[in-house]
């Protein structure tokens, strides 16, 4: 206890106005307390897979767990590492399947890069780091910018591993609550820098990606600190949970728990929940749990102008346009999701795999629209075209189903499905949960199903190895650039009575692009991944030897283009759930129309108007406007 | 009704004396074995009994979600921790036991007539709050004084067909033999004094209490101020209980909450003794079975009346009007905490509940003497009998200008009943002078020394302290009134101020002793502006133009009153004042030490040695600003 040395306590007579103030500061400090021990302690911390350092754990040039990685250098080919089933195992097959395709001899060493030692310089002032650094934690190294300057297309590799990013953040910052983003906000706001939202950094549309001619200093808002779920209802099967949190962590928890959130991306070990709600994320079991859209019931988002949140929790409002949607799918334009309250279910007792295979392409297509007619969709069932059915058995490990390609193929061909062509089939893979009863009738009525469109089971192991090595494949990539393969996806969304087609001319047209540039070595190949009432998600797969090509990104990026507008030109959408970002641009007016165009500026306009997340993703230019205009003007 | 047990005040009170009907042997047993169908205090479609309300707080989602968090943050496996919440609500619950409440009924009865206790209960008033019953949970606030008021509303529920109230225990009682156990088959539940580091106990008390508000269809009742005022004068209330007990309504579980401010006061504490003594740092022996059998056991004489007045029921909702916004309201409503906003309008709650104490408080014979027998001692000149009764009608009327209830039917009557039940203290000399008893000499041994919280004080001042002290103490209850306008008069004492000057002065004392003499800021103005007009209608003081000054000799008796109300308050305050100019920085201990040790060594009232008045000194020269409290 100290005598205050302005106000001298024995006249009693100290400044009224600064006697009035430490009232209210007594007042706040015993709320502050209340708010404190009684609004927090039902959090649950969660303990977090990837570190700060993402580096040490992470590999700093391109997909995934340093440890993991595809070798081709030895005898046979490897997955390192043991966090997947393939791991440390020899793949007889794959060497061949990639000289087969590739012309890929992997016996010279692997062009792995050196990590960069020098960055550009930070651009942002002394002064407002200092005051960001008493919100929360702020690094300007060069590394901790580096791996937050972009996503995992094609393009953001390749400068990453040449180091050829033309624009990186200036400052990455790790806030762990709310209300620190809101200081942060408030804090660009008042000094002019651009904050981006940063989740797990897996976009795939170049979202995530430094504006090139930004002339602001950036700082990347990293999520990965608020990582909590901040309540869980069982009752009511329903959390709150920080938007940072990483896919992987968020399952963990609530399977620990007996619960299932059963939003699985592909990229789920990695990308994270506010990532999912600003990319309109899909999952692999959206047939049982929903799309990212359907799990979300309700987000919380720090705009420049406030906070956006619907005032009440309820299942379902008649309230005008949901705002909901503006959130979902802002692409880190509009502001940073903070928390999320989401759809929890229970474990199902039972996960079964099966498999299905047709003679070809189109007979288990019209077995997915059968099922989906019916709406019988397990949790996940996919089609995969003959190429990919390939290239499944090429990641067969010698342990698992024995002997080499061929003899496999034969071996089915022979005893079970007389009569397709192995260079025609085509498998499904599903994935069943429910009670045991729920399962074995579901899966005797997709078996009686598939049986009319000439398929046959093929074994739950077939099933599974499928949904293993959806993991696995994203690390293909970097073993293609180490020996001067490029490979990249792209995915769209199609009415079913137009599927076909589109499968074939956008195929066609990836062959033809090829041709004309004299790539020889190339595969085109795709799946379909998701089904619905009115359609389906096609994934294409594309890769190709870049040894012809002068830039090989360059190239590739106007193969993809090429197929994006045939994919247009023939139904599909610009995309599924990757997003628009800033590689699909393009397409953005036509698809939405002039008015939704103008809808989208005048919700930039409502809540960033001074364009703090300055981005510059779907039609949103450097300046906070639309590129489009620019254009035009030139 | 007999004109004794009847005494009319005011439209809406009408004290009765609820034991007299008792009176006689059989009275007693027939009595606590009636049939006895209560008033419940909210129509549920289910009545929950106490197991009910156990098991509902342990299941509830609120604690699955606390355990979960607490198993993530200390690893800590969750079914042990099930099994520590299950522990922790057995140590709280209460339990209900009809066959033990009569039984100790009957006894209660006879040791009270033993103890020639009277309880005059405001029917008109208790009859209002039961008529409104039956809607939403209530809340009993009563003011908290004595041991006495752990059983007595519970007495006058039963007395008036009301469900027995669910009473907020301290958990010394817990701790004791058989009488833990006693107090919760009476439906006690206990609570922690500390909540400190425990925070699985901390959030099972929460939901329980939570749980008890929502489901329980009798009323609750706690203790605003969380301990027993050992000066017999309100203290600033304490938040936590109150938090916990609106909660369900803060989340719309319920649409409103009654609350009922209660006053109870006593013509002689029990406690007045050991009060005296804990006042000047001599701590109170711990709580024992064997100390309290003794103590019943010792409770022969006359210890008076005890008045108990019930404040209008105040509807939660109402009171607050608006219940501000909270993003609380998004969570599961099992889950929901309270806002900051809405933490300050418990707090508010709670303020007007003690202000409301207040009002309803009712002013005895024993203030009225005390204030008498205050002034001749400060006087310095022993009033014969007739003098007395003189001055005692002076104090009624100046009470009553006040605004103060005073039960008083047959003054002369009265003033001899109280010398007869504070015949330990104050008494006639054989000049039927009113005197003061001395109190007998204590031995200050060394563990005694040890024990004392304060300064070691000398055996002498504390023999001469202590007898004024228990005057003081029924002084104490009577302040509220006095002091707005005793502070405009001390004021303008010295020397003429503008009328904007005074209210400044006005504020900036009132701020530094709201500790010492607790009141609501809302209306501070009204009270202000009250006092000054009293002031001024009674010549305290004068107002020429602009200038506000002493009155004339009309109002010099009334002035001399009012100075002494507060001149030991501000005497405290100086003298705490002075310590920390001296020491610039201090620990607290140490500066309460320094305060009694000066006040021990200085001509100042013996009052001024009370460690409670300096702690709320020094917590008002905080709340001024004048001081900084840092944590160590
Ligand atoms: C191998 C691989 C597989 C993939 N599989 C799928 C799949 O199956 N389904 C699918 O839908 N997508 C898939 N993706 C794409 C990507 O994972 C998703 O777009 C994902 O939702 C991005 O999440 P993230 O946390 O990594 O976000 P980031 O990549 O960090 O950011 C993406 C965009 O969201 C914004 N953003 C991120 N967090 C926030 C926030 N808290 N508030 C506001 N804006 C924010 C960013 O600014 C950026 O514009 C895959 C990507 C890869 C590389």
């Amino acid at each position: 206890m100290s005598a205050g040395t302005e106000s001298s306590p024995k006249n009693m007579s100290g400044d009224a106005k600064s006697s009035e103030q430490a009232a209210n500061n007594v007042k706040k400090t015993i709320s502050d307390k209340n708010n404190e021990n009684t609004r927090a302690d039902t959090v649950i911390k969660v303990k977090k897979t990837i570190p700060r350092k993402k580096q040490d754990l992470l590999k700093w040039y391109g997909w995934g767990y340093k440890d993991s990685m595809f070798t081709l250098n030895g005898d046979a080919a490897y997955f390192t590492g043991q966090r997947y089933a393939i791991g440390e195992k020899p793949l007889p097959h794959l060497k061949q399947w990639a000289y087969d395709n590739f012309r890929l001899v992997g016996d010279t060493q692997p062009k792995v890069p050196e990590p960069p030692t020098s960055f550009p310089e930070s651009r942002l002032p002394g002064n407002v780091r200092q005051e960001l650094e008493k919100i929360a934690p702020v690094s300007v190294e060069g590394m901790d910018r580096l791996i937050r300057a972009h996503g995992q297309t094609l393009k953001d590799i390749s400068c990453l591993r040449g180091n050829s990013f033309p624009r990186i953040p200036d400052a990455v910052v790790w806030p762990d609550s709310h209300g620190q983003v809101e200081q942060i906000v408030q804090c660009a706001s008042r000094h002019r820098f651009v904050i981006i939202p940063f989740g797990g950094g897996t976009s795939v549309s170049g979202a995530i990606t430094c504006p090139v001619k930004e002339k602001r200093p950036i700082v990347v808002l990293d999520t990965s600190e608020m990582n909590s779920i901040l309540w869980l209802d069982k009752e009511q099967l329903l959390a709150r949970v920080q938007a940072g949190i990483v896919g992987q962590d968020l399952e963990r928890e609530m399977r620990a728990r007996g619960f299932t959130v059963g939003h699985e991306p592909d990229s789920y070990e990695f990308s994270t929940l506010g990532g999912w709600v600003a990319t309109r994320a899909s999952g692999m079991k959206k047939n049982t749990y929903g799309n990212i859209e359907d799990l979300v019931v309700q987000t919380k988002m720090v705009t420049p102008r406030g906070v956006i949140e619907k005032s009440c929790r309820v299942p379902r409002i008649s309230c005008g346009p949901e705002w909901e949607h503006v959130i979902m799918g802002s692409e880190g334009c509009f502001g940073v999701v903070t928390e999320v309250t989401i759809k929890i279910r229970p474990l199902p007792p039972v996960t079964r795999y099966g498999s299905l295979v047709f003679p070809d392409w189109e007979s288990g297509f019209y077995f997915e629209w059968e099922v989906a007619r019916q709406r019988l969709q397990p949790s996940s069932i996919r089609l995969m075209d003959n190429e990919q059915f390939r290239f499944g058995q090429a990641l067969k490990t010698e342990s698992s189903w024995g002997g080499v390609l061929l003899e496999g193929l034969k071996r089915l061909y022979i005893t079970r499905i007389k009569g397709f062509d192995p260079t025609k089939l085509c498998v499904v893979t599903l994935l069943m949960e429910g009670t045991a009863e729920q399962v074995d009738e579901r899966e005797k009525k997709l078996n009686s199903i598939a049986a009319q469109f000439g398929g046959v089971p093929a074994g739950a192991g077939n099933g599974e190895r499928g949904y293993t090595l959806t993991f696995v494949i994203a690390y293909l990539r970097d073993v293609g650039m180490d020996y001067d393969v490029v490979a990249e996806s792209f995915e769209t969304s199609v009415p079913w009575d137009r599927t076909l087609s589109l499968c074939r001319n956008v195929k066609r047209r990836v062959r033809e692009e090829c041709e004309k540039r004299n790539i020889a070595h190339h595969l085109i190949s795709c799946r379909l991944t998701q089904t619905y009432d009115a359609g389906c998600c096609i994934y294409f797969y594309f890769a190709h030897n870049t040894a012809q090509c002068t830039d090989p990104v360059a190239t590739y990026e106007e193969i993809e283009e090429a197929a994006r507008n045939e994919i247009i030109a023939s139904g599909g959408s610009i995309s599924h759930h990757h997003g628009v970002g800033k590689l699909r641009k393009k397409w953005y007016t036509d698809t939405v129309s002039e008015p939704g165009r103008l809808l989208l500026l005048a919700a930039k306009k409502a809540l960033d108007p001074d364009n703090i997340f300055g981005v510059g993703n779907m039609v949103f230019g450097e300046d906070g406007g639309e590129d489009t205009l620019v254009k035009s003007k030139l | 009704m007999t004109k004794k047990t009847l005494i009319k005040m005011s439209e809406t009170s009408k004290f009765i004396d609820i034991l007299e009907p008792r009176k006689g042997e059989c009275g007693v047993f027939r009595f606590m074995s009636k049939a006895w169908y209560p008033k419940r205090t909210q129509t549920l479609d289910k009545i929950n009994t106490p197991q009910d309300i156990k098991d509902a707080a342990a299941a509830s989602l609120y604690m699955e979600a606390i355990i979960e968090a607490e198993s993530s943050k200390t690893g800590a496996s969750k079914e042990s921790l099930r099994q520590e919440v299950l522990q922790h609500i057995e140590e709280i619950a209460l339990d209900k036991k009809m066959h033990v409440i009569r039984w100790t009924g009957i006894v209660a009865l006879k040791v009270a007539f033993k103890m020639n206790i009277g309880i005059y209960v405001n029917e008109p008033a208790v009859l209002k709050v039961k008529s409104t019953m039956g809607n939403n949970p209530v809340l009993f606030l009563p003011t908290h004084r004595s041991y006495a008021d752990f059983c007595i509303l519970t007495y006058l529920c039963y007395h008036y067909d009301i469900e027995l109230p669910a009473v907020a225990a301290g958990t010394d009682f817990y701790s004791m033999a058989v009488i833990g156990q006693l107090l919760r088959e009476m439906c006690a539940f206990y609570i922690r004094r500390t909540l400190a580091g425990a925070p699985l106990y901390a959030a099972t008390l929460k939901q329980y209490v939570r749980t008890l508000v929502a489901k329980h269809a009798a009323p609750i009742e706690f203790f605003l101020e969380g301990t027993r005022s050992r000066s017999n004068k309100s203290l600033p209330p304490k938040y936590g209980m109150l938090s916990m007990s609106l909660m369900p309504l803060f989340a719309r579980e319920l649409a409103d909450v009654t609350v009922v401010p209660v006053n109870i006061s006593y013509d002689r504490l029990m406690e007045q003794r050991p009060y005296a003594y804990e006042l000047l740092g001599v701590p109170k022996p711990k709580e024992t079975t064997k100390g309290l059998i003794k103590w019943i056991s010792s409770l022969n004489g006359h210890f008076g009346n005890m008045y108990i007045n019930f404040g209008d029921p105040i509807s939660v909702q109402e009171y607050l009007k608006q219940i501000p916004y909270s993003d609380e309201s998004l969570k599961p409503i099992e889950l929901q905490t309270l806002s900051p906003e809405q933490f300050s309008q418990v707090q508010d709650v709670a303020d007007y509940v003690v202000g409301q104490q207040q009002a309803n408080s009712v002013a005895t014979i024993s203030n009225l003497l005390a204030l008498v027998l205050m002034e001749s001692l400060m006087t310095q000149r022993a009033l014969p009998y007739e003098e007395v009764l003189v001055e005692v009608e002076r104090m009624i009327k100046v009470l009553r200008s006040l605004g103060a209830t005073v039960f008083e039917d047959d003054v002369r009557k009265n003033v001899d009943r109280v010398l007869v039940v504070q015949d330990k203290s104050w008494t006639l000399d054989k000049d039927r002078r009113l005197r003061i008893i001395s109190s007998e000499v204590i031995d200050v041994t060394d563990e005694l020394k040890n024990k004392m919280k304060g300064h070691t004080l000398k055996a002498e001042t504390m023999v001469n302290a202590i007898p004024i002290i228990q005057v003081q103490m029924y002084v104490n209850p009577m302040l509220h009134y006095l002091v707005p306008s005793a502070l405009i008069s001390v004021i303008v004492q010295r020397g003429p101020h503008t009328r904007d000057e005074l209210a400044r002065h006005y504020r900036r004392l009132r701020k530094l002793l709201r500790h010492e003499f607790f009141h609501t800021e809302k209306t501070e103005e009204k009270t202000f502006q009250d006092a000054f007009e009293y002031c001024v209608s009674n010549d305290v003081v004068g107002v020429c133009g602009e200038q506000v000054s002493v009155g004339g000799s009309e109002g010099a008796r009334l002035r001399a009153l009012l100075a002494r109300a507060v001149w030991p308050a501000l005497t405290s305050l100086l003298l705490c004042a002075d310590v920390c100019t001296e020491l610039q920085t201090i620990e607290q201990n140490q500066a309460l030490k320094l305060v009694q040790k000066r006040a021990e060594s200085g001509p100042y009232h013996p009052y001024c040695l009370s460690l409670d008045s300096a702690t709320h000194c020094l917590q008002g020269l905080v709340l001024a600003g004048a001081l900084t409290r840092e944590k160590q």
